[in-house]
């Protein structure tokens, strides 16, 4: 029997289906993981199991039994228990406050008459029982703003375990944690197995999910791909199932080979770290020359977000340089790198890009705001900003209802031509660009693709950031794959096969084959 | 198409002005109830307050006389709000530039009328600046909220000031805490036996400079986006760490302008009660709430304001009503003010109905 | 000695009125709501106190009336404030107007500028306890003050009780740090707002009743002369920790002491002693965020976290 099973479990944003029609079926005691991309529906599915989310369609079953779940405390109590990739903690609580959050104990009299106060002495000898247990290695006292994030998670596994659950659902668990303490976790997870827990793991590190898992489950556009037993499976057919495309483009892309291409933008070992002291960018190098366009494949969350915060300068490095034009732009400000010729599409356009509530004309000069042609004497003409968004609009194809209203009115692929038409109209000479057609209508992709061919055959360079594989193998000359912050190998796009680069991008490095071998193979 | 994007904008603007015109209504209900209660008819008495304060000529010079610093407060804090930054040390940088502007209004001998009153406005603008300038500073580099500090800080300005006032600057002569009255040059002649003074039409100036800055400078283009959105600000060449800066500037430029012009139009010395009751800077931050933190809004709402103040001096003669009834209705608006009620965004009606019949869905992130 | 006994006795005078607001006012802070009408609700402690004594001699009416209309006033700011998601700020800022303007109101219509009540004499109300009133510097500390002073000492330790030992202070702190946990836990967010805010009141009555009707059994407007600003720099200065916080609550108070105390000698700069609790306040924020920020390395702002 199925502990626990949805049949046709849909959810629905809008018009947007995050998940249509899921079926999938845990068994009881069984670790299964389910993989997929960003956006591939993997949280909106937990959030609905949780009670986070409720359901636009379908029926959740728990021991074949229907239930519905409004909150997490109806998941809690049907034996159901979460683990956020944000930790829901208080940082000035200890490890045992925070497990007993909302379950406290308190002190009785002699005659068992209930005091106010809380029985602390209680309290901490039970978190000490659950934690010899599972063997977590925890000390009750410690402040959660004091440990370390692999410590936090572990309270936060405690905090299900203390409340009964039977199913353990994890979200991207070790996305936040050093290579020792995903250790640690995934052999506390197999002991949690041993002692009679379920557990679901929601990731996109195909290893872990080999280590781990007794079955996977593979998700895609909101869509099931693929259920298989992990004994019957390889990271290679994984990789295939996340990564395979239905999508042919259909811009034709003459590579250029040879013809006088200099170097025009040069990374040397780039590193930063994140808040927690963690590094997340190591070592990074790269050059990038004129007339071509060099693609930075991988899945999402390997460091990519923070590349590029670091190259656009909202994220400073803590070490390492960047040159550009021979500047040296390192840790350089948006104002400064656009003066050098740098333009910029960011990767979350309304949050970056745009600015919701101003309107079209103010958005299309944004970031370029300050230059001769739009501004004199401190005020803005507002005739040249009009006629600068009219050119765009008729150039870029923008479908908009009313020039003259917001820009929180447009789709996101006319939001996206806004920001692409913008920043070519400063004429720069490199493009950083990221994730230029994520959330974008088939059309407008293609007339983005085509443009960044027109720049780059214009001599000019493009850094292309994506986690649309086909995107990146069509458009790119060379592609750089990026794994766990650094670069884990250079392909030629032309000559590799995507199964090859899936296997990159899930942190395998492909064994150079000879010609000889390759002779006796064929 | 066109008439599409009218509606809309007739719509919006007709919310924002029922936003603001339903506080004042419901405050002055309030405050006709309890004028009944004395005995007294609200209405005679709300006309006698409109129509002193506004129909007469001297009552409408008054106005206009008392309006003036309060045009200068409300755009400091419009500034500075429309970026979402809350400078509440409006109040202090008003008091430290009136002070230093009296003290050099007293000191000034023998310079032309003119040139004294510009020196004294920009001493009164200076002292603005650099009191404006810490929680800048703090704010912009070491990212310390600057409402606490702000707020906090005026009051330890007001201690600063009595001390000086009742110390170094000390009026000798007189028997109560008080700086000594400024030359002749410095102050602001009245306009034909009404209170009115040039003042005034400086402070039309400055709304006209702040209006122009606010809708169509490159600045108030910033402005806006740091207040929309201050990651997309950062992205797209704004230093917002130096915004931050400029803006709290030109907010403690304006607050010690209007200190100065208060100081040179309308009280001639420092004393403990130079800003009213309750200052100045508060009359600002309604008068800015009320107006939407649009210039022109400001100009509307602060001639209103003023007339409320300026009227509730002559409700006493005419009738039992004592003019403290104005101050309970000035901070019932303030008061019904800090809800938006019809908000777009919040939209609060549908919420509170929500709450009322129970439904209530639990959608703690929207994640995918 | 004289001097010096005069300090302490003055020190505990002082600190008290900000001590009650501040041991209030820690749970409105460690709730994450910004409650700024402190000065406010003590003025309206203040004011109903001597109000109601005045028009029915009844001292006990005259408390009750004073701590329920205090309540009333905290329902008011966070009805507005929470349930509406009115700006707490500018909510906080209304009501202090609003005491002030009322309590000026009532003052003109019963054509006065004070309320004295010729029957009560302050000096019954200071408890004199027996032996240590004679130790010399000790005696001036602890002997010779009303009632809500020695409730109020007392009660930094209850509060301090209530907000570490007790299950409501976990809740209420949790639903000032992390809203989401509190959430995801089917904690009730707003009620426990409220309450925090409600404890402040209560405990600002009481201020406000040992301001005016304890000490100088007399009333005049705006009495409260910014002790309740003075009380938030405490709550800030010791991050909402009522122990910590009521310490810099009497740091503060000795401060007001002192600038009485020596303005004989040091004229009217003794008066700068006032400043010391703006300036302590500014500074303890700038080294907490200093302190904060250090490890971030994403530029720019969000402006207001």
């Amino acid at each position: 029997m199925s502990i626990i099973r949805t049949e046709n479990l849909t959810k629905k944003f809008g018009d947007f289906v995050a998940n249509d029609h899921i079926n999938i079926s845990v068994e009881e005691n069984e670790i299964k993981c389910i993989v997929g991309e960003n956006g591939a529906g993997k949280t909106t599915l937990m959030n609905m199991l949780y009670g986070l989310l409720r359901p636009t369609g379908g029926k959740i079953f728990i021991r074949e039994k229907e239930v519905k779940i409004n909150s997490p405390l109806d998941a809690i109590s049907l034996g159901l228990g979460m683990v956020h990739q944000h930790f829901k903690l208080v940082p000035s609580l200890t490890v045992y406050e925070n497990i007993f959050l909302g379950t406290e104990i308190e002190k009785k009299t002699a005659k068992g008459i209930r005091l106010p106060f809380l029985d602390e002495k209680k309290e901490i000898e039970e978190v000490q029982k659950l934690i010899d247990r599972y063997k977590f290695e925890l000390n009750p006292l410690d402040k959660i703003e004091d440990i370390s994030v692999g410590e936090r998670q572990r309270v936060e596994i405690l905090k299900m375990l203390y409340r009964n659950v039977d199913i353990l659902i994890l979200d991207e668990p070790t996305a936040v944690l050093t290579p020792q303490e995903a250790d640690d976790l995934i052999a506390s997870l197999k002991e949690l197995r041993k002692q009679g827990k379920t557990i679901i793991e929601i990731t996109h590190k195909l290893r872990e999910v080999m280590e781990l898992s007794d079955s996977v489950t593979v998700m895609k556009l909101g869509k099931v791909i693929g259920n298989v037993k992990t004994s019957e499976t390889n990271e290679q057919e994984l990789a295939q199932m996340m990564v395979g495309r239905d999508v042919v483009l259909s811009v034709a892309n003459k590579h250029k080979t040879g013809g006088s291409q200099k170097e025009i933008y040069c990374v040397n070992n780039l590193c930063t770290i994140n808040e927690y002291g963690k590094e997340v960018l190591h070592n990074i190098s790269f050059s990038l020359k004129t007339g071509e366009i060099l693609g930075i494949a991988g899945v999402e969350g390997n460091g990519q977000t923070e590349l590029v915060n670091v190259l656009t300068g909202v994220m400073e490095s803590t070490s390492g340089t960047v040159i550009a034009n021979g500047n040296d732009i390192t840790n350089k400000w948006p104002d400064e790198l656009r003066k050098n010729g740098i333009a910029i599409i960011p990767e979350d356009r309304f949050a970056q890009g745009l600015c919701r509530g101003m309107d079209l004309a103010q958005n299309c000069i944004a970031g370029y705001h300050r230059r001769p042609d739009v501004c004199s004497k401190g005020l803005l003409k507002r005739e040249v900003m009009e006629e600068k968004r009219d050119r765009m609009i008729r150039d870029f194809d923008i479908r908009v209802a009313d020039p003259n209203g917001l820009i929180d009115q447009l789709s996101g692929g006319n939001a996206q031509k806004v920001i692409v038409a913008r920043e070519f109209e400063s004429k720069p000479q490199i493009l950083i660009a990221c994730q230029p057609t994520r959330g974008v209508d088939v059309g407008s992709i293609e007339f983005i693709h085509t443009q960044l061919l027109k720049f780059r055959d214009a001599g000019n360079a493009v850094l292309l950031i994506s986690s649309e594989l086909s995107e990146i193998m069509s458009l790119s000359d060379r592609v750089l794959v990026m794994y766990k912050g650094a670069i884990i190998g250079e392909i030629d796009p032309q000559h590799t096969t995507p199964e090859e680069v899936g296997l990159l991008m899930a942190g395998i490095e492909i064994k150079p084959v000879s010609a000889e071998q390759k002779v006796k193979q064929d | 198409m066109e008439t599409m994007n009218r509606k809309q904008k007739w719509a919006s603007f007709g919310r924002s002005l029922l936003s603001s015109l339903v506080p004042v209504i419901a405050a002055f209900i309030i405050g006709g109830i309890i004028i009944s209660l004395l005995g007294e008819n609200p209405f005679t008495t709300y006309w006698i307050l409109i129509s002193k304060s506004l129909f007469t000529v001297k009552g409408f010079a008054y106005t206009l006389h008392k309006a003036a610093p309060l045009i200068l407060t409300g755009l400091a804090i419009a500034v500075t709000f429309k970026a979402n930054i809350f400078n509440m040390g409006v109040e202090g940088q008003l008091l430290i530039g009136g002070f230093f502007a009296g003290i050099a209004g007293a000191s000034l001998t023998g310079t032309s009328p003119v040139v004294t009153k510009v020196i004294c406005m920009a001493v009164g603008m200076g002292c603005g600046v650099l009191f404006a300038l810490i929680p800048a500073v703090l704010k912009a580099y070491f990212r310390v909220n600057e409402m606490v500090v702000t707020l906090m800080l005026n009051y330890a300005m007001i201690k600063i000031l009595e001390f000086l006032a009742t110390g170094v600057f000390r009026d000798n002569g007189s028997g109560y805490v008080t700086t000594p009255t400024i030359q002749a040059g410095a102050m602001f002649r009245r306009l034909g036996g009404s209170k009115l003074t040039p003042f005034f039409f400086i402070s039309l100036i400055v709304f006209l400079i702040m209006y122009f800055v606010m809708n169509r400078s490159v600045l108030g283009y910033e402005i806006r986006a740091i207040g929309l959105n201050p990651v997309f600000a950062e992205a797209a060449s704004m230093k917002v760490r130096n915004k931050i800066i400029e803006i709290m500037v030109i907010s403690g430029a304006l607050s010690g302008l209007a200190g100065a012009g208060q100081m040179m139009s309308d009280q001639f010395k420092y004393t403990l009660t130079f800003s009213g009751t309750p200052g100045l800077g508060w009359d600002g931050m309604l008068v800015s709430l009320l107006g939407k933190h649009d210039p022109v809004g400001i100009l509307i709402a602060a001639i209103f304001y003023s007339a409320l103040k300026t009227g509730s001096d002559k409700i006493n003669f005419y009738t039992n009503v004592p003019k403290e009834i104005i101050a309970v209705i000035q901070s019932l608006i303030i008061l019904f003010l800090a809800v938006q009620f019809f908000d777009e965004k919040t939209n609060l009606f549908d919420s509170l109905k929500k709450k009322i019949t129970g439904r209530d869905e639990t959608t703690v992130k929207e994640e995918l | 000695m004289d001097l010096l006994q005069s300090i302490l006795y003055d020190m505990v005078y002082h600190s008290t009125p900000i001590i009650l607001c501040v041991i209030g006012g820690v749970f409105a802070y460690k709730a994450n709501v910004l409650n700024i009408a402190l000065e406010g609700m003590m003025l309206c402690g203040a004011f109903i106190v001597m109000l109601v004594d005045f028009l029915t001699g009844n001292l006990a009416l005259a408390v009750g009336a004073s701590i329920l209309s205090v309540l009333l006033l905290g329902l008011i700011f966070s009805f507005f404030g929470i349930t509406c998601k009115g700006n707490v700020i500018v909510v906080g800022l209304g009501i202090n107007m609003l005491v002030s303007a009322i309590a000026g109101f009532v003052l003109k219509v019963m054509n006065s500028s004070n309320i004295l009540i010729n029957s009560l004499k302050v000096s019954d109300f200071k408890i004199n306890i027996p032996v240590i009133e004679n130790i010399p510097i000790l005696g001036s500390l602890l002997s010779g003050h009303p009632l809500i002073t020695y409730l109020s000492f007392l009660g930094i330790f209850l509060m301090w009780v209530l907000m570490y030992k007790t299950k409501f202070g976990i809740y209420v702190r949790v639903v000032g740090e992390n809203e989401d946990a509190a959430r995801s836990l089917g904690l009730k967010v707003s009620f426990y707002r409220y309450m925090a805010i409600l404890i402040g009141a209560f405990c600002c009555a009481l201020a406000g009743i040992n301001l005016s009707l304890e000490r100088l059994g007399l009333f005049t407007n705006d009495m409260t002369a910014g002790r309740g600003f003075v009380a938030i720099a405490a709550i800030y200065c010791g991050h909402g920790d009522p122990l910590v916080s009521a310490v810099y609550a009497i740091i503060f108070g000795l401060a007001r002491s002192l600038s009485i105390n020596l303005s004989i000698f040091a004229g009217p700069a003794a008066g700068l002693f006032d400043v010391i609790p703006y300036v302590l306040m500014t500074i303890v924020l700038t080294v907490v965020s200093i302190y904060r920020y250090k490890n971030i390395k994403i530029r720019g702002f969000r402006i207001n976290e």
